[in-house]
């Protein structure tokens, strides 16, 4: 997976339309001014600094660098909260960065919101100019560009009428047609193309097109992914204000997919389920250690020898016992109780619960001890990690508790793997072994 | 200076959202730009049987009614500009935070749609004089061409105040009470409703102390007393109007950062 410095490799300086360096965003948190927050207030408190100051800081993006080529088309991708439209806030200068640095070479145009900037009450032609006063036209680029921008965003007999009678689609095609001819060098765009219909959207692309071939760049924030792997070439993926992955498109929208997988499985995740390898690509994601609604409580989970004695270790091929204390917050028909082991790297080892053995649940009621007998515990010798859960039929967890007890199995001998089957050799033929 | 700077770079957003304002503003009524002479004309009314009728105004200043018709036109402009800049912010909140703007933009044509309301008043002020002056209760004379570089000197220091209360607002919830409290307290410490020469000589330098008092001085003496107005008097106006542009542009420059993150 190549990072941005792979994309924008050999890439003299003066192809560099955007550059964004160590760029952290925190956000303050006012709390005085979300609580009291008065200048009365300041002033009681002796109008200290700490009244102007903020009481927390919460990291929108965190040490963010790359570059953008002039022509690229850069699509961004991210779950909602990640700081993609933190990014083009930045980007557009709307917001500072706290520490690092930004740097857009180039006239500038930001599609951050649709209708910011349209006055409901004034025509549409009125709006027009403002719009384009905002985008940085001067009245006479307005004059000379106005016929165009009514003739892309199919206007013509709306023109007078004031901007609350018209569709929300209608608004749309008016911002984006101001925008588009607002003849930026740098186009940011964060997600508004959704609301058009799909003539309108397909038109827009095609003014994408035009712009990339005339050397514009383009940064788009969108969630439509189909729309990022297609129409960009590079698409950078951001996660809680960190950048997960910078690269063709296709490729890191095909990461970024699956680790939107991958989370939605842990999620739904029951007893014996696969424990997904974890992408190379940023870090792991959390999995809560212990969820569920607590309909059941796992109260305690233990580990017993072959002679019914609690164990940390367990010896290789030996009978063990995997036991947990539940109990029923109220007598309930719909309950699982399973037990899986894992490696402390997290791969799925075994697995299995009473609705795969083929318990029908009939009633639970108060407490219970739910008892598992291994008569041959043939792990590998290793560290392992052990789940227990009750959930009900369909997954939903009652109480899932991940990595609820580490034990460690040991052997006479060492093991590829992580089983360690009985097993014996043996040879017909010319083969002779030293004593 | 930048935000005066950066002001007047966007003259023509400033001129534009102006419009806006007024338009959207007059375009839903019935009689459209009609109600905003209907207004000051009331006003005047009242103003005109009131103190004919009612109370007995000072005999140096007749007629009253024209000499308070001058004073509270001004007021509601310096008064009203400045509540409209504290809530500016807020109410412009989505074109600050998903548009480039600069942020000046926005106080300044909060001073600047006032401003317009009280040119749109000035025909009703002018055929007050006339009609005064054809009474011969006041004697219109070249005086009045100062009228229109006080109020320049008025409208500047105002959009100063508007700067440093604009930014702070963003921070402090209760800016909008604060100013509205001192805006009360103000006009009666201002000689609206009273000359200057009614207020005892010993108060008088305390009423100096008020940047306003000067201003209104000067506009009854263009337009109501038609006397010339003094050179220091305008070195007053002068200073007063550099030391808020320079006050307000340093709040405003200060705090700047902050506006489109907590508008």
């Amino acid at each position: 997976m190549g990072r941005g410095e792979a994309v924008t490799l050999g890439r003299g300086e003066a192809g560099v339309a955007v550059r964004v360096e160590g760029m952290t965003k925190l956000y303050r948190r006012y709390g005085r001014k979300h609580t009291v927050g008065t200048l009365k207030s300041a002033l009681l408190s002796g109008m200290s600094r700490r009244a102007l100051s903020p009481d927390a800081s919460v990291p929108a993006l965190v040490d963010l660098s790359f570059e953008i080529a002039r022509g690229e088309m850069v699509g961004i991708v991210g779950p909602n909260g990640s700081g993609k439209s933190t990014l083009l806030k930045l980007l557009a200068g709307i917001v500072r960065p706290t520490r690092g640095s930004v740097e857009v070479r180039g006239r500038l145009a930001a599609l951050l919101e649709l209708g910011a900037g349209f006055h409901p009450e004034i025509s549409g032609r009125e709006n027009i100019e403002i719009n384009g006063l905002l985008l940085g036209l001067s009245r006479r680029q307005i004059a000379e560009r106005f016929d165009e921008i009514v003739r892309f965003a199919e206007l013509e007999e709306f023109l007078d009428a004031p901007l609350k009678t018209y569709s929300s689609g209608m608004a749309v095609r008016l911002g984006f047609s101001i925008a588009a001819h607002s003849d930026p060098d740098v186009l940011l765009v964060d997600e508004v193309l959704a609301v058009g219909d799909e003539a309108f959207s397909h038109r827009c692309l095609e003014k994408f097109a035009e712009f990339e071939r005339a050397g514009k760049t383009i940064l788009v924030v969108s969630h439509d992914l189909a729309l990022v792997s297609e129409r960009c070439r590079r698409a950078i993926w951001l996660d809680r204000g960190r950048l997960q992955a910078d690269g063709p498109a296709r490729e890191t929208v095909t990461l970024y997919r699956e680790r939107v997988a991958q989370e939605e499985g842990n999620r739904r995740q029951a007893v014996g389920s696969q424990l997904s390898a974890v992408s190379s690509e940023g870090p792991a994601p959390e999995r809560p250690a212990r969820i569920g609604s607590g309909a059941v409580v796992v109260e305690e989970v233990t580990l017993l020898d072959g002679k019914g004695r609690p164990a940390g270790r367990i010896v290789s091929g030996e009978p063990a016992v995997l036991q947990m204390r539940v109990r029923a917050a109220a007598p309930l028909s719909d309950f699982v109780f399973g037990f899986a082991i894992t490696t402390v790297s997290g791969q799925s080892v075994f697995g299995s619960n009473t609705d795969i053995d083929g318990f029908r649940p009939g009633e639970f009621a108060g407490e219970a001890r739910v008892t598992l007998e291994i008569p041959a515990f043939a792990l590998a010798p290793g560290v392992y990690s052990l789940d227990a859960a009750a959930h009900a039929r369909d997954g939903a967890p009652y109480d899932y508790r991940r990595d609820v007890l580490r034990f460690e199995v040991t052997a006479d001998r060492p093991v590829v793997g992580v089983w360690n089957p009985q097993h014996r050799w043996t040879f017909a033929g010319a083969i002779r072994w030293e004593p | 200076m930048l935000p005066l700077r950066r002001a007047w770079r966007n003259r023509a957003l400033i001129t534009a959202l102006t419009r806006r304002e007024l338009a959207a503003r007059y375009r839903g009524g019935l009689l459209g730009y009609f109600w905003s002479l209907v207004n000051p004309l009331l006003l005047l009314a009242v103003y005109a049987t009131v103190f004919r009728l009612v109370f007995t105004p000072r005999a140096d200043v007749r007629p009253y009614a024209l000499f308070l018709f001058i004073g509270v036109l001004a007021w509601s402009f310096v008064s009203s500009a400045l509540v409209d800049s504290a809530e500016t912010f807020r109410a412009n909140g989505p074109l600050l935070r998903k548009t480039t703007v600069a942020p000046e933009v926005f106080p300044a044509s909060a001073v600047a749609a006032r401003l317009s309301h009280l040119f749109l008043a000035l025909p009703v002020l002018a055929a007050a004089i006339l009609f005064s002056a054809s009474r011969g209760t006041v004697a219109p004379g070249v005086a009045a061409l100062a009228f229109p570089a006080v109020l320049a000197l008025l409208a500047l220091t105002v959009f100063g105040l508007a700067l440093a209360i604009s930014s702070l607002a963003v921070h402090f919830a209760d800016i909008r009470d604060v100013t509205s409290n001192l805006l009360t307290l103000a006009f009666f410490l201002t000689p609206v409703l009273y000359p200057v020469t009614s207020v005892p000589e010993r108060y008088r330098g305390l009423l100096r102390v008020n940047p306003f008092s000067t201003y209104f001085t000067a506009l009854h003496d263009s337009l109501f007393f038609f006397r010339p107005i003094a050179a220091a008097e305008w070195a007053w106006m002068a200073g007063t109007a550099a030391l808020s542009l320079a006050v307000g542009a340093l709040v405003f420059e200060r705090l700047r950062d902050s506006i489109a993150e907590e508008a």
